[in-house]
């Protein structure tokens, strides 16, 4: 029960948040793009050079531009915004001096994060969808015959979801432990930038966890063994625990 | 019973001096304990250790009769603090600031409302907190501080930018406090005079050492006999003679004779007889002798 008052709370933190307009922004930005493209050109999903399986292709065509580039930045920016929240209100003092336990503390505001990020994706997939359906009502094209796929697409979306934990979670703990907002940001941005330039010239970049999203937008192709799925859960685990003991250690936040 | 009791507690920052030394503070239970110091005393920091933000060192704490750490939960769930400068999100109104307090502390709605009243912000609730004054801030974090009707307040300076209105409005809503829920109040502030209207008990400190701890009463007692008549005059050894004929026993200082505190009349007499003699008077002044001198005169030495 307290760890859901928590989280109640480090919800309504969120409310009118930069990293919430950020969510709301990010989410929808792509599809309106494509929305925008389909309205001037006239193209709907008929339009693409596929016979079969229309929307699975047009799945990985819109979330290539998404997981290469503003997917990670959003993780970073969002992770980086909610936890610098209590730094910048001058608020982990209170925080700490509420009746909960460190590991409440820590879980509830990860949990919303982890929210956030769900809602990104929530709200990426409606405009996704919107985007692909509204132009073909408008031009009255016929929309695809196969019928949707719909475990394709969340597990797909899961797939990508848990290419997202370890970042979130070293964001995370970047953010914890520095009270410089540039930090966890730069890093984070170094992070990526190095991993996105890495993907496709280096056969080891899948060490860097900040590649995992660009991996799966560019379709690399990965040495025999390697899954980066196992990766981004053994990645999460440990960097979840090591900003759980950063964060105990480090009591005097504020 | 003591609601707040320290023992030989001592604390250091990494790599710093002491901040605080083997501090033996006592909180009885209801009262309202001002605790004071010069900037840089060690005030905040043992505020600080006494709710947990940093890390016990050396020495005991114990808060309800228990241990801090082993029971840090159950003794935060009696307790409010405000800690420095007003801890709130400044993009959420003074409702949803305290909203997530509720939560927290598990309290119903319609507590929001009577807190709000009670710190005077009724009609402000749904603004965001950006836009409140330092006032206005300092006000909802007392309204936080009490949304869960702790037994135990703990105040750092709690009247930083307030006007002088709401400076009195806090003490009298801190006195209504004590008296009607028997809240004990620990509130630190580096002005007497700020708070001597409002405690029972008071605690100096200076360089990480508690120089003085007790009531009220006896901080008056020893204002008492600490006061002092001051003789400036021409001859110093005649006003020594002359004061030592009339029963009493002057202090030589500086050139100038000290006595303890006398009746004016006393005063004037001797007076007339230092004139007779031919001794040449200066001034004849009272030492300070209000309590904001006995904190001075107590950090000063």
């Amino acid at each position: 029960m307290q760890f859901i008052n928590s989280l109640r709370g480090e919800w309504l933190k969120t409310r009118r948040s930069a990293a919430s307009w950020l969510c709301l922004i990010g989410g929808f930005l792509l599809p309106l793009l494509y929305f925008i493209g389909a309205l001037k050109d006239h193209n709907t999903l008929n339009s693409l050079p596929v016979n079969s399986e229309i929307w699975k292709v047009y799945f990985f065509q819109i979330w290539r531009f998404m997981a290469v580039v503003m997917l990670p930045m959003g993780l970073i920016l969002s992770s980086s915004l909610m936890t610098q929240l209590e730094f910048r209100n001058n608020t982990w003092k209170q925080v700490l001096t509420t009746p909960q336990s460190i590991g409440t503390i820590y879980l509830a505001k990860l949990s919303a994060i982890l929210l956030m990020t769900l809602k990104f994706f929530i709200f990426f997939n409606i405009g996704m969808l919107a985007a692909a359906i509204i132009p073909s009502l408008i031009f009255d094209h016929q929309l695809p015959r196969d019928s949707f796929p719909y475990s394709f697409y969340l597990v797909n979306n899961l797939k990508i979801l848990l290419t997202c934990m370890p970042v979130i979670a070293i964001q995370y703990l970047i953010s914890l432990r520095f009270k410089n907002f540039l930090v966890p940001i730069g890093a984070g941005l170094m992070f990526w930038l190095v991993s996105v330039i890495l993907v496709n010239t280096w056969k080891y970049a899948y060490v860097s966890p900040y590649s995992y999203t660009p991996m799966i937008g560019l379709n690399t192709k990965l040495p025999a063994g390697i899954n980066i799925l196992i990766l981004s859960g053994v990645y999460s685990a440990v960097f979840f625990a090591a900003g759980f003991f950063v964060f105990r250690a480090k009591r005097e936040v504020s | 019973m003591y609601c707040i009791e320290t023992k030989q507690l001592s604390f250091k920052y990494s790599g710093g001096a002491p901040v605080l030394q083997g501090i033996d503070l006592q909180v009885p239970e209801g009262c309202i304990y001002g605790f004071l110091g010069p900037n840089g005393a060690g005030k905040t920091t043992t505020l600080r250790l006494l709710l947990g933000l940093l890390k016990k060192q050396e020495g005991a704490m114990l808060l309800f009769g228990k241990e801090f750490e082993r029971n840090r939960i159950e003794i935060l769930q009696k307790t409010g603090s405000l800690i420095e400068a007003p801890s709130l999100y400044s993009h959420l109104t003074a409702r949803e600031n305290l909203d997530i307090m509720r939560y927290l502390y598990d309290f119903p709605p319609k507590r929001i409302d009577a807190v709000l009243d009670l710190a005077g912000l009724g009609n402000v609730g749904s603004k965001t907190v950006g836009k409140f004054s330092l006032g206005m801030k300092q006000r909802l974090s007392i309204a936080i501080a009490l949304l869960h009707q702790p037994e135990l307040l703990i105040l750092d300076e709690p009247t930083n930018g307030l006007d002088p209105n709401g400076i009195i409005e806090m003490r009298e809503l801190l006195k209504a406090l004590n008296k009607e829920y028997k809240t004990t109040i620990l509130i630190s502030s580096h002005l007497l005079s700020e708070i001597e209207k409002l405690v029972t008990h008071i605690g100096i400190i200076n360089k990480g050492q508690l120089l003085f701890q007790g009531t009220l009463e006896d901080l008056q007692r020893k204002q008492k006999q600490g006061a002092s008549t001051i003789f400036h005059t021409g001859d110093a050894g005649s006003t020594m003679r002359i004061l030592q004929e009339n029963g009493l026993q002057p202090v030589l200082a500086d050139g100038m004779v000290l006595i303890p505190l006398v009746d004016r009349s006393v005063i004037a007499g001797i007076n007339q007889q230092l004139v007779a003699e031919g001794v040449v008077v200066f001034e004849i002044s009272s030492g300070r002798n209000d309590l904001e001198s006995i904190f001075i005169d107590l950090v000063n030495n």
